[in-house]
């Protein structure tokens, strides 16, 4: 018996010595290879991805590009690490609120005199602004996401409410008043709406634009601080009176994410779920026969429908030696024709204005054109560049917000302490 | 009579609240394995039912197209045996020695041991990547089975060094006394002895190395060298959404193999263990 254990172990010791070792440099054959990690995960997006870089590689046989398959899980530290370590990919996908920590530190390359006229026209100014850090661009941003409503069809229309559109939204008031009379129309156990408030900081600041809130206010000394003002006051004080108030929103769903909400939703227990863009292949796939849904605009504020977000981006490794190859591949991958192929894998939508204006994208299924038309007012999250932001999230105004929301504390606290709090923590990350 | 009733009851009590443990710890596996075999429309059922209605094998057909199981599968497996054997070999002499020759080397190394493990690995990854880097080490599984090793000799260690001071020393001495020699006393008396620690303790470190996400992610780049667990987060998207059917499809195969080595070696555990606990 000791004899075999040996045998098995010197059996596997002389696997893993022989056959795994690991590959070292590439051997010099003259052509450039370049590494892109992509955070694809969706069928149809990682094929849209290793398409084009199939494309690229068969009309650039010189400058190979090897596709990567990262993940969205622990991204930020395997990125720092391989960072630290000189080991990066070269082209590197990943969300403009991930890029400031990698930006200011000197981990990416500045964009600003790589890309080419034509790629840096295309997105608009309001899509740069995700990607600027100081006086660089550490990013191109590509694909997004504005959060939409997703309603059910009938329970909507049966109940007399007026429907939305992007050129006539609700106001924040006006969709408060709505949750109330359809709560009323659906009977016991049903809500108007559901908001899956997992991660309740971003879905307030960045729908808060819409009514003028801002939070972060940039001095004339460059630094940050907070302020709660009226209208960053009106989301969470409507979120607040649907939940606690009107009872015409679900208690219940305040702490799950958007997945955990679509079974009500596709129950009819819940007539509409604010959630992501890209959640609409969820609701495509898994929701039951017969199921009729619709996608609305968000409620408009002041400002609109303006909204913020952070971009998904594709950035260049400052360590790099073909910084320009790198650039030059990234003209070919977010060509208009090429973006939409990517938004429509991702059930995003392009930033770029060409390939925004491509008809599949402005189409009345699932719901396109109303996210098409949003686009539009589309800005970058509040606290985008930010430092100290994830520090305020996790430790002041996550907690802030979920009390707030589920009635445990008022208004005047929830302001004190993302105001008062949150100062302290911003300061910390401000000191000259 | 009475004391027997209680006895009774008592044992009619402590089988019940075993069986409510046990559906508590079966019940993510079951549902894990119910949610593998449901359609996606099953899976956004408000009223989600244990046996699936309409079951499917679907999400392991796309889970299998979608990424290469098979070959992860075959990585982790080699990296987890690799790692367990390795450490056993290395940590059973030390323990060994820690646990029969008492100094002052052997506090210290137990309190090396302790504090070891107060350290998150976020604090050693750069570090470690940095070495492993300047050994050409990074994108090997020889470099992560070396990882798995450091990882788990700590506590392997502090597993053995207890199963070592169960074996009463007085056992040696009367081996020795019959005329064995210290190499002879070691395999014929303590190593039996010491099998159900061994096993148990290599249990240990291939379930750790098996399960381990973060230092493969980091250190393996290829996609051909990536382990089970690196693999599965491919079927995770931003904010936590997922392509939930066939996750939970991969995800109940990736337990099969830990429930299988479990199964096989949890027999000679407490076999080990109960040898000559009574006399015959």
């Amino acid at each position: 018996m000791r004899g075999r254990v040996f045998t098995a172990a010197a059996a596997a010791l002389a696997l893993l010595l022989t056959g795994c070792s690991s590959d070292g440099d590439e051997a010099d054959d003259g052509k450039i290879r370049l590494r892109f990690q992509s955070l694809a995960w969706q069928q149809d997006s990682v094929e849209a991805n290793k398409e084009l870089v199939a494309e690229w590689n068969a009309a650039h046989p010189d400058i190979q590009v090897d596709y990567v398959q990262g993940s969205w899980d622990s991204v930020h530290d395997q990125l720092l690490t391989s960072f630290e370590g000189g080991e990066a990919p070269d082209i590197i996908h990943d969300a403009s609120d991930d890029l400031a920590d990698f930006a200011y530190g000197g981990y990416l390359a500045d964009l600003t005199t790589l890309l080419p006229a034509r790629l840096k026209a295309d997105i608009p100014a309001r899509s740069w602004r995700t990607t600027t850090f100081g006086q660089g661009i550490y990013g191109v941003p590509f694909l997004q996401e504005p959060r939409v409503i997703m309603a059910n069809k009938k329970i909507l229309e049966s109940s007399g409410v007026r429907i939305p559109t992007p050129e006539r939204p609700w106001s924040w008031e006006e969709f408060r008043q709505v949750t109330k009379e359809l709560t009323a129309t659906m009977g016991k156990g049903g809500y108007a709406i559901a908001w899956p408030l997992k991660e309740p900081v971003s879905v307030s600041l960045n729908l808060g634009l819409s009514a003028g809130g801002q939070l972060f206010h940039r001095g004339a000394d460059g630094k940050v601080t907070v302020r709660f003002t009226e209208a960053d006051g009106i989301v969470p004080g409507t979120v607040h009176d649907q939940v606690n108030t009107d009872l015409s929103a679900s208690r219940s769903t305040l702490g799950t994410g958007g997945s955990d909400a679509l079974p009500g939703f596709f129950g009819g227990k819940y007539a509409m779920v604010p959630l992501g863009f890209s959640y609409r292949q969820q609701i495509t796939q898994q929701a039951p026969k017969g199921f009729e849904w619709t996608v609305l605009p968000a409620p408009a504020g002041k400002e609109g429908l303006a909204q913020g977000v952070s971009p998904q981006t594709l950035s260049i490794a400052e360590d790099s030696p073909y910084k320009k190859e790198a650039a030059r591949f990234l003209d070919f991958f977010l060509q208009p024709r090429n973006m939409v192929r990517l938004a429509r894998g991702d059930w995003m939508l392009p930033t770029g204005t060409a390939a925004l204006a491509d008809p599949s994208l402005r189409t009345a299924k699932d719901g396109w054109a109303t996210g098409a038309a949003v686009a539009q007012q589309l800005r970058s999250a509040p606290a985008q560049s930010v430092r100290g932001y994830p520090e305020w999230k996790d430790k002041v105004a996550t907690p802030a917000f979920q009390e707030y929301y589920s009635g445990a504390i008022d208004a005047d606290e929830l302001r004190r302490r993302l105001v008062e709090d949150g100062n302290l923590v911003l300061a910390r990350y401000q000191r000259d | 009579m009475s004391t027997l009733r209680t006895s009774r009851s008592a044992r009619v009590g402590q089988y019940l609240a075993l069986l409510a443990y046990l559906v508590f710890l079966a019940f993510p596996f079951l549902w894990l394995i119910s949610t593998a075999f449901k359609p996606a429309p099953e899976l956004g059922s408000l009223h989600p039912t244990w046996i699936p209605r309409d079951p499917t094998l679907a999400n392991f057909r796309q889970a299998f197209d979608e990424q290469p199981l098979l070959q992860a599968a075959g990585n982790s497996l080699l990296a987890a045996l690799s790692a367990a054997l390795i450490a056993v070999l290395i940590a059973t002499p030390m323990a060994y020695v820690m646990a029969r020759h008492r100094g002052r080397l052997s506090t210290a190394a137990t309190g090396w041991v302790v504090i070891s493990q107060a350290f998150p690995f976020v604090l050693v990854i750069i570090p470690l990547f940095l070495v492993l880097k300047n050994l050409h080490l990074i994108n090997s599984l020889f470099g992560l089975v070396m990882v798995y090793v450091v990882w788990s000799l700590p506590f392997a260690l502090w597993m053995l060094v207890g199963y070592v001071r169960a074996v009463p020393a007085e056992l040696e001495e009367a081996a020795a006394v019959d005329g064995a020699g210290r190499l002879r006393t070691l395999v014929s008396v303590t190593a039996p002895l010491l099998a159900p620690g061994i096993v148990a303790t290599a249990l240990f470190a291939f379930i750790t190395a098996w399960n381990e996400f973060f230092f493969a992610l980091v250190l393996l780049k290829t996609p051909e060298k990536q382990t089970l667990p690196v693999v599965l987060t491919h079927f995770l998207g931003a904010e936590g959404v997922a392509d939930l059917g066939p996750l939970a499809a991969a995800a109940f195969l990736a337990t099969i193999p830990s429930l299988v080595i479990f199964a096989i070696i949890q027999k000679r555990i407490t076999g080990g263990m109960l040898a000559g606990a009574v006399k015959s």
